[in-house]
């Protein structure tokens, strides 16, 4: 009898892992289950708030003046470059339909906490506690304070998965800030380095470039920072270059992240390595 | 075999090890997080071999693959076959003493793990060697523990 079952079992077992692995039929069934697994995530996430806040508890009040002078000094610095950047952004607007294209808007987002890893050591995913419910989709970029962290791959009522842009089957069209090269940038399956690939030992790339997010595949929006380069070997007889970078975002880190919505949003079916495989195809 | 069960515990276990699952382990250590839901299907299965077996165990495992966003049915598919290992050998596994029953649930968890690492890679998941097995030793280490634990609780509720 539970032969019987297991024969039963495996075989459904078998018809599910075809059909999500290799179909991807079945993001909804994932994203109910994920929104009723919801309280496990929150019990999870538990002990961590339960630490923050019991931490809280104990700060003094002098700790808290003197933080609080130095974020109003820090606020004060950024709302004076906030403001620079509105007149430029203006400015540069006005440019821009004297040459007839079109305006660029600027991003909306919204703020998550990190409330979960994944527990597979392999995998580079995190959970944030921002789901459909607050409008967010398949396929969004993720950011932190310092730059680009990865998409969103997942989405349930109440939280959402990220892939990082360290796991290894993720990658990222860029171009480097100061001369506009454009690359693409891989995870390597390391949270401190990513690989920029296929730059020709000709191109003009330097260590401590910063490079951004370009826009080109359609998934990210542009200018974001993604990397710096941190070391290039060039080695005789190879075509290519090998460029180690370092993420500019904290990727094992943050704890508060930004989901950005861009404002044209196109319609796209929503694939998770749309941006590796799309890349990888079109060399 | 324990005469009686409580359900409010087996809820319960099963729910902490799901949060188990996915949070309070350091991520340096993450190879060596014990199979916590693995370990609590070997245990019901065991103990009330009459109330929980392969189907218990495969709906479990699918609570797991959402956690761990591996397709759908990998996990679900080992869980039922540690449920059906412990069904067929049950009724040898109550005359084992405590190591010899260590060794099992490594061997069980072990085959579990593997079923879930080869098909991992058929559906393109990168290799890494044996270090997929850690968790089946790490789990039999927290056996006698766990058991003596839920056993304990058991008697007191039932």
């Amino acid at each position: 009898m539970p032969g019987f079952r297991l024969f039963l079992v495996i075989l459904v077992s078998a018809a599910l892992i075809a059909a999500d692995a290799r179909f991807e039929k079945l993001t909804l069934v994932r994203s109910t289950l994920a929104t009723g697994l919801a309280p496990v995530y929150w019990l999870g996430n538990a002990p961590s708030r339960f630490g923050d806040w019991f931490g809280g508890l104990f700060i003094s009040r002098d700790d808290l003046q003197r933080e609080n002078e130095e974020l109003k000094t820090r606020m004060l610095i950024l709302e004076r470059r906030a403001l620079k950047y509105a007149a430029l952004a203006s400015e540069n607007n006005e440019l821009r339909r004297l040459l007839n294209s079109a305006e660029v808007l600027d991003d909306r987002v919204i703020v998550g906490e990190v409330v979960g890893i994944s527990p597979d050591p392999y995998s580079h995913e995190i959970v944030i506690n921002k789901g459909e419910g607050d409008g967010v989709t398949v396929g969004q970029a993720v950011l932190d304070a310092e730059g680009l962290m990865g998409q969103v791959v997942q989405a349930s009522q109440f939280t959402s998965r990220v892939l990082l842009v360290s796991d290894s089957s993720h990658a990222v069209p860029v171009e480097v800030i100061r001369n506009g090269l454009r690359a693409i940038l891989l995870g390597s399956g390391e949270a401190d380095e990513l690989d920029l690939v296929y730059v020709p030992d000709t191109a003009d790339i330097r260590e401590g470039d910063i490079l951004v997010s370009s826009g080109l595949g359609g998934r990210f929006p542009r200018g974001y920072p993604v990397a710096e380069v941190s070391e290039i070997t060039k080695e005789s007889g190879e075509p290519f270059v090998t460029i180690r970078t370092t993420p500019k975002a904290q990727l094992n880190q943050s704890r508060m992240v930004l989901v950005v919505f861009q404002p044209e949003t196109r319609e796209e079916e929503p694939v998770p390595e749309t941006s590796a495989s799309d890349e990888e195809e079109a060399r | 075999m324990l005469s009686v069960i409580s359900y409010p515990l087996f809820a319960l276990s099963v729910i902490l090890s799901l949060v188990l699952s996915i949070s309070l382990f350091p991520v340096d250590w993450f190879e060596y997080r014990p199979e916590w839901l693995g370990l609590m299907v070997f245990y019901w299965t065991f103990r009330a071999p009459a109330q929980f077996g392969v189907i218990m165990a495969w709906c479990l495992g699918l609570l797991l693959d959402i956690l761990e966003s591996t397709p759908l049915g990998v996990n679900a598919m080992g869980m039922a076959l540690i449920a059906f290992l412990v069904l067929t050998i049950h009724q040898r596994l109550r005359m084992y003493p405590l190591p010899q029953l260590c060794l099992m649930v490594f061997l069980l968890l072990g085959i579990n793990q593997m079923l879930v690492h080869f098909v991992k890679q058929l559906v393109g998941a990168e290799s890494s060697g044996f270090s997929y097995l850690w968790p089946a030793l790490t789990s039999a280490l927290l056996w006698p523990v766990i058991s003596s634990l839920l056993d304990h609780i058991n008697r007191k509720l039932g």
